[in-house]
């Protein structure tokens, strides 16, 4: 295996096609990359590269097993999951907040402060794809919380009566509105990260290193 | 009465190991084991429970130890390692040995690793009593010559030192909260948080410049002059200086070619107190091997000794070797007196064979059917 050869996983999405864009324009030619083509390896023998395309919540694992040496991810994915890789730069795009949302009829009082008194909610059920950022951040508030794991339309979770409220990531706040949901509490926010796998980062040094500080530049 | 599905498996992130599977395993650690007690290394073996008392002296609040308790309900912890049980046995069971003390081991420990299961096999050595750099180099040069012995040619090594990083920090003057924000994230490798937290804080453009190029600080040993270049600190002008001759003496070693200088690598702020290292393989996503100086262990334990050592993980090692077909046995003895079987086979493994014999009568078509599915070359009738 070549030290300047490099396996590069992207996340399938919305990220995507920023993701290619800047590799792109640091000189890595994906124009056939797309998700429409059904495939799922793009060798790109001239630029040294082979990018592979997976679900974003997999990406860290591909990453940390070494399967891939490089990847694009979420930081919010990359919270959630706590895996062992090496966090590189801060491309920037794909932007969101994760926040504490529940029904304009449930949300707790205000302090003096302006903002909701969230003690309000201890022992309450929070429907999150992210348990781990929740229950972290819920923990540092000094409350505890029942986190429940779903893999999709959290919004739906407090308006059935799952749960009675939910930690989400938002970017412009519309699916929140359209489901009668009020934000009681800002969290953290999210860009989409460059990792790279620790054993990878250390022999293929000079490759990766290289295409962090073209990144840098270009973003 | 039939096992419940539970029954059937094992428990998680343990393994069986098949004949196979074994047997590379097994091949392995023979050539390292031998190479160890060819550099005189003694092989010793500890315990598999150790005391919580003698692993963990205080409770953290995360750990990956597999705990349980005694009759007198003592925490009780399988060994995750072995410098640690080593270091307690030392200094208490060898303390009139004869310093330095040269000592490997070949052993499971266990660890709740999500990556490469909870019982996996560690080979490694203890180089006790000599704060020199070329007990460093010695161990180092071990370690290269070890993953050639399982025939690996594409490997790295990468050397760092924690005393480089310490002087840094003290030098530095920064906060305790700060420093402790900083080495967390140093520890999970997040270099952007590191990057924002560093441009958070309003520092001067000299403390700013180090904070930020430490953890990529890498290559060559021009990169050591670099580093004197940010720092006139004596504790890290020493630590320098120790790298420096570790890393020249690896030259005489002949392994120098195999090993990067990287200040990156701080091997989780444990009980490592000098030179650390790395090493990889490609297509194994973790360090295979693990090591570096631990001057402060051993007084823990009483008596004071400056030691070096290293670890490898000896299934990620040759996880990716072929397995050559195992076979049995080199010849099948049969025959219809089952008494004269017996005998012959007796006889034949005396004479240094590996025998299989017909537990019952048998007649030659049987028997050449048999020894061709086991891959037996040879047969015999009696």
């Amino acid at each position: 295996m070549a030290r300047s050869f490099v396996t590069i996983a992207l996340p399938k999405g919305k990220l995507l096609e920023d993701s290619l864009k800047v590799l792109t324009e640091v000189g890595i030619p994906c124009q056939d990359v797309s998700e429409e083509s059904r495939k799922l390896i793009f060798p790109l023998p001239e630029a040294e590269v082979e990018i592979i395309i997976c679900r974003p919540t997999d990406i860290p694992t591909f990453v940390e097993y070494g399967a891939a040496d490089i990847g694009f991810v979420g930081k919010d994915t990359l919270l959630e999951q706590n895996k062992d890789v090496v966090e590189l730069l801060d491309l920037g795009f794909g932007y969101c907040r994760f926040v504490v949302a529940m029904p304009e009829e449930k949300v707790p009082s205000k302090l003096p402060d302006g903002t909701y008194n969230l003690q309000e909610l201890n022992n309450q059920r929070v429907a999150t794809k992210f348990p781990r950022v929740a229950e972290e951040f819920f923990t540092e508030q000094g409350m505890q919380v029942f986190p429940i794991k779903l893999h999709g339309n959290i919004e739906l979770a407090p308006r059935v009566g799952l749960a009675e409220m939910i930690v989400d990531i938002v970017s412009t706040g519309k699916t929140l509105r359209q489901n009668k949901l009020v934000e009681v509490a800002p969290m953290l926010e999210s860009t989409t990260r460059f990792i790279a796998n620790r054993v990878s980062y250390r022999m293929k040094y000079e490759r990766i290193n290289d295409l962090v500080e073209k990144l840098r530049q270009s973003l | 009465m039939k096992r419940t599905s539970l029954g059937l498996k094992t428990p998680g992130g343990m393994k069986d190991l098949l004949p196979e599977e074994l047997m590379a395993l097994e091949q392995g650690e023979e050539k390292i084991l031998s190479l160890f007690q060819n550099w005189a290394y003694q092989k010793v073996l500890t315990p598999t429970l150790e005391y919580g008392a003698c692993i963990q002296p205080l409770e953290e609040e995360e750990n990956p130890f597999l705990k349980l308790f005694d009759r007198q309900g003592h925490v009780l912890i399988l060994r995750p390692e072995l410098t640690t049980p080593i270091a307690r046995m030392v200094n208490t069971r060898m303390r009139s040995s004869v310093f330095p003390l040269r000592l490997c081991y070949g052993a499971d420990v266990f660890r709740y690793s999500p990556s490469y299961g909870h019982e996996f096999r560690q080979l490694g050595v203890e180089l006790i009593g000599s704060p020199s750099p070329v007990a460093d180099a010695e161990v180092i040069a071990l370690a290269v010559e070890a993953l050639q012995e399982v025939g690996r040619e594409d490997f790295q090594i990468s050397l760092g030192h924690m005393g480089i990083f310490t002087g840094f920090m003290n030098e530095l003057n920064l906060t305790k909260e700060f420093r402790g924000k900083y080495e967390e994230m140093l520890g999970r490798k997040d270099y952007v948080g590191i990057e924002r937290l560093v441009r958070g804080e309003n520092f001067e453009s000299k403390v700013e410049e180090t904070l930020l190029k430490f953890p990529h600080l890498h290559g060559k040993e021009e990169m050591l002059q670099e580093v004197l270049t940010l720092s006139e600190e004596p504790s890290i002008k020493n630590a320098v200086e120790s790298l420096r001759q570790v890393y020249s003496y690896l030259q005489d070693f002949g392994v120098q070619e195999y090993v990067s200088l990287d200040l990156g690598i701080l091997r989780g702020f444990s009980y490592y107190t000098g030179v650390v290292f790395e090493g990889y393989v490609p297509g194994v996503g973790f360090p295979v091997v693990e090591g570096g100086r631990y001057d402060a262990l051993y007084e823990e334990f009483g008596d004071d000794h400056p030691a070096t050592g290293f670890a490898i993980n000896l299934k990620a090692l040759v996880e990716q070797t072929p397995v050559s077909e195992v076979i049995s046995a080199d010849v099948l003895v049969y025959g219809d007196d089952l008494g004269k079987v017996i005998q012959e086979g007796q006889k034949l493994r005396q004479g240094g064979q590996r025998v299989e014999i017909s537990l019952e009568p048998m007649t030659a078509s049987e028997a050449e059917k048999l020894a061709e599915e086991k891959g037996i070359q040879r047969i015999q009738q009696v």
